[in-house]
């Protein structure tokens, strides 16, 4: 009883503290929340208190982030896949109600890699980083939907490049008008370059196909494909153990994770005090992703229907709607790293998300098509292979000056405007989906 | 009144082809208020005073009577390859005298609106002969020429002048120019040309919605974003901003205000060459300028209507005389100030104006062209054809890579007029998949 209660008091003591924010005392409050769920842990098995452990973790997780006000949306979403028929509403409310999960499990993630260290947080995140996508993904791909597939994640490469950099550049200029932001040129440099050669290396399946030139016309592909996406997610681990292990200096300034020299300004952010228990955090992992996973199959088993309802080809709705889903969390996190000048971060969120899905998520689900016995291939159609080069092209070339203002941010943005138009007025030559 | 005229006939040359002459400090006699018209000598003398500054202290203007002569060969003869050729270069002397008279006038309203008249006349040449190829329903023919005059800035004009600064400067091995500038309006003019290209790209993998029809629909609704792209480019560029390196854009057709007083008081040796003493008064360069865009607005229509006549008298495809030879004529001004500033070390303007033009013609004379075609109601779109879209996109990333490094020098300047001839060949020989003209 003893220590639940002093746990309970510590809890309260934390909240408080988290909300003013002194470095110091929360470096006590963790010592002591260490200790203190460690023993609460061992010793009450009590109801009270776990119910009470229970309560506060749900009310930390689900209730104090304004954005789970979505989250009523998705059990509407269930319910009215049940009741009714109407697959637009259905689709809508999933995309809607996917939205804050995706954003607790980035939460929820994050809190763990702080009890986990900077390289296992490192991978974490790289892994979690976009299970959004990744569990959309293998839905889709069960169902066969291929081309959903191909154009979701397309389309989220496409989104973190131009509408969260654009956004971020936008809202971060707006807030210091007169002068330009800096960013550290050569991480930025470093990594464009590294997505621009991941996404060559995508690009060559679809190449062979449009220049009619393969020796088994239809099973080729497939077959590069697949051999591509093996060396791509041998490129990727090898990104991973460059990155968090032989060269980390280089990564300093845009690693998620602000250590180094601004811990003294930067302690009362997010990192260096967890809000819940190590075992929590998994917990809660767990649970979301299995949420994320029920929604996601109403959401993709919506896609068709609600292509015809609200009369939109599902290119649009692949490329353009999905991505807005799990790209949501980094999206509010770039524009406010950028609000605070902090380019690096805001430029790693975003180049860093779409590396991953180019070096992991798409060779990923090409791997899982072919343990599915699906016929998934980065063979992506010109237009949306066309777009996708010329795009990380004049991207990577944009950053290459190492500043940003609200101008470049805005231009970004209409760039993905004119983007979005496209796909709202394409269809794919032969038939719509696989 | 007659000691105005003797100081400023020692002043002759104009701004453009013979900058080193010393300003004389009493200039301004001539924009002395006049007593009422009653007095109408001396009307008629600041007429004839302003006509001879205007029309024949340059030396370009010996092209004048080619204008005239077109449109009475027009009239005459039904030879229209020689009408077209007339109307070319009578054009010439008046697209750079138009530029002059903007420059003018931007001397009197200050940088910002200075700025943005050279950012609206600047290509006002391109905008006029492409508005009245539009009407005639010749679509092919606007969207060949825009294109060529993108090309022939970025690759022409570009290299000519790094070229003959490479020569003169032979002795420094390499000329400097701001990279910074440089990279910006690259990048710049990268995304512009991105947004444009996305309706040919849709169309040419046969992926649109609604075959004919999307790509219209697609090419306005992109226009329109450019324009408000451009809209806030200009916002941008003109609201002051902190950071040097935008406020040299503000040349971008040779009025160098700006330009010359930073680089005045960076290097003192350099004269006062033509800003701060504006040769013609306010309300003449407005008359100028309206002047003068009424007459290349009827000799626009004269070259429009022959081109058909010309390209079968002289068995050149219409590609060719829209790409390669109709954008001469707009960008001759431009050609003539840029390779004289690089002449001059001043590449940063050459640039300015290079990489300036390319990025106005792609973000608002492009899609303003879009937009009136849509209320003229002819199907004017974006969709310019495989060829004409892989050669911009390319030759502006090239491009775009090449000035990255801030030096130039002849063989750089040569390469790129050599590639610029390739293009010429290669349009020399290029017809539409389809049919000629619309």
């Amino acid at each position: 009883m003893m220590a639940s209660t002093e746990e309970e008091k510590t809890g309260l003591q934390e909240e408080a503290i988290t909300i003013n924010g002194s470095p110091m005392a929360v470096r006590k409050m963790q010592t002591f929340e260490h200790i203190g769920s460690l023993a609460a842990v061992a010793q009450s098995y009590g109801p009270r208190s776990v119910k009470s452990r229970i309560l506060k973790s749900i009310y930390i997780v689900l209730i104090k982030a304004k954005i789970n006000v979505l989250l009523p949306f998705g059990p509407l979403a269930v319910i009215l896949h049940y009741l009714t028929g109407k697959h637009g509403w259905v689709f809508f409310f999933s995309l809607i109600g996917i939205t804050p999960m995706a954003e607790r499990l980035g939460y929820a993630t994050e809190q763990l890699a702080c009890y986990t260290g900077s390289t296992v947080g490192g991978l974490l995140n790289a892994t979690f980083g976009n299970a959004t996508e990744m569990i959309i993904s293998i839905y889709a791909l069960k169902n066969g939907m291929i081309r959903v597939v191909q154009q979701s994640l397309l389309g989220s490469i496409l989104s973190n490049m131009l509408l969260v950099l654009g956004c971020a550049f936008f809202a971060g200029g707006l807030t210091h008008p007169h002068k330009d932001q800096d960013f550290n040129k050569a991480s930025a440099v470093v990594n464009s370059g590294l997505l621009l050669m991941a996404v060559m290396g995508l690009l060559f399946p679809a190449v062979l196909h449009f220049t009619h030139s393969e020796v088994h016309y239809g099973k080729s592909e497939v077959t590069l494909s697949r051999f591509s996406s093996c060396v791509m997610l041998l490129a990727y681990a090898s990104y991973l153990f460059f990155q968090l292990k032989s060269h980390r200096s280089l990564y300093n300034p845009i690693d998620s994770e602000v250590d180094g020299e601004q811990d003294a300004k930067e302690d009362n952010e997010e990192e260096e005090e967890p809000e819940i228990t190590q075992w929590e955090a998994i917990v809660w992992l767990a649970v979301l992703t299995i949420w994320i996973s029920i929604l996601s199959g109403y959401l993709v088993d919506a896609i068709q229907g609600a292509s015809e309802s609200v009369n939109m080809p599902i290119a649009f709705i692949s490329v353009i709607l999905l991505p807005i889903v799990g790209n949501a969390a980094e999206h509010a996190s770039a524009i406010m790293f950028a609000m605070k000048d902090k380019l690096d971060i805001t430029l790693g969120v975003a180049i860093g998300s779409s590396t991953q899905i180019s070096m992991f998520v798409i060779p990923f689900c090409v791997v899982i098509g072919w343990m599915m016995g699906k016929q998934m291939d980065l063979n992506f159609q010109l237009f949306e292979t066309a777009t996708l080069f010329i795009t990380v092209l004049v991207v990577a070339f944009m950053l290459q000056e190492g500043t940003a203002n609200y101008f470049k941010g805005l231009m970004l943005i209409l760039c993905y405007l004119i983007v979005a138009a496209s796909f709202f007025v394409h269809v794919d030559p032969t038939s719509d989906d696989n | 009144m007659a000691n105005s005229g003797i100081e400023l006939e020692t002043n002759g040359g104009s701004k453009h082809w013979d900058s080193d002459s010393q300003p004389n400090a009493s200039i301004p006699i001539s924009t002395v208020a006049l007593p009422p018209a009653s007095n109408f000598h001396c009307a008629f003398q600041k007429i004839a005073h302003s006509v001879k500054i205007v029309i024949f202290t340059a030396k370009i203007n010996v092209l004048l009577p080619f204008g005239p002569a077109s449109i009475i060969l027009h009239y005459l003869t039904n030879h229209h390859g020689v009408v077209f050729l007339c109307s070319l270069l009578g054009i010439i002397p008046l697209a750079e005298r138009l530029g002059y008279a903007t420059e003018q006038m931007a001397a009197y309203t200050g940088p910002t609106v200075g700025g943005l008249l050279n950012a609206t006349f600047g290509n006002a040449t391109e905008m006029i002969i492409a508005i009245y190829a539009l009407k005639n329903g010749m679509i092919r023919v606007v969207q060949q020429s825009l294109l060529g005059s993108i090309l022939s800035n970025m690759l022409l004009v570009l290299g000519c002048s790094f070229f003959a600064g490479g020569i003169v400067h032979y002795d420094k091995k390499e000329q400097v120019f701001n990279k910074g500038t440089a990279v910006v309006n690259s990048g710049l003019l990268l995304m512009a040309v991105m947004g444009l290209s996305f309706p040919a790209v849709l169309h040419f993998t046969h992926s649109e919605v609604r075959y004919g029809k999307s790509e219209v629909a697609l090419s306005r609704f992109s226009s329109c974003i450019m324009l408000v792209a451009y809209g806030s480019y200009l916002f941008f560029q003109l609201s002051g901003r902190e950071s040097s390196q935008y406020s040299r854009i503000d040349s971008q057709e040779g009025s160098d205000s700006d330009i010359q007083r930073q680089s005045q008081s960076q290097n003192s040796a350099e004269p006062e060459d033509e800003e701060e003493e504006p040769e013609i008064g306010l309300w003449e360069s407005v008359a100028w300028l309206a002047l003068l865009t009424l007459w290349v607005s009827i000799l626009s229509e004269y070259l429009v209507n022959a081109i058909q006549g010309a390209s079968e008298s002289f068995n050149l495809p219409v590609a060719f005389i829209s790409v390669i030879l109709l954008p001469i004529v707009g960008n001759a001004a431009e050609h003539a100030s840029a390779v004289m500033f690089a002449m001059k070390d001043k590449l940063d303007i050459t640039l300015g104006v290079a990489i300036g033009s390319s990025t106005q013609i792609s973000m608002f004379v492009i899609p303003f062209c879009v937009v009136v075609g849509w209320m003229m109601k002819k199907n004017m779109d974006l969709n310019f054809q495989l060829f004409e879209t892989a050669t911009l996109f390319i030759t502006v990333l090239v491009v775009a890579f090449m000035v990255q490094d801030g030096t130039a020098n002849y063989l750089k300047g040569l390469m790129l007029v050599l590639c610029y001839l390739i293009v010429a060949a290669s349009f020399f020989v290029h017809v539409d998949p389809s049919s000629s003209d619309d």
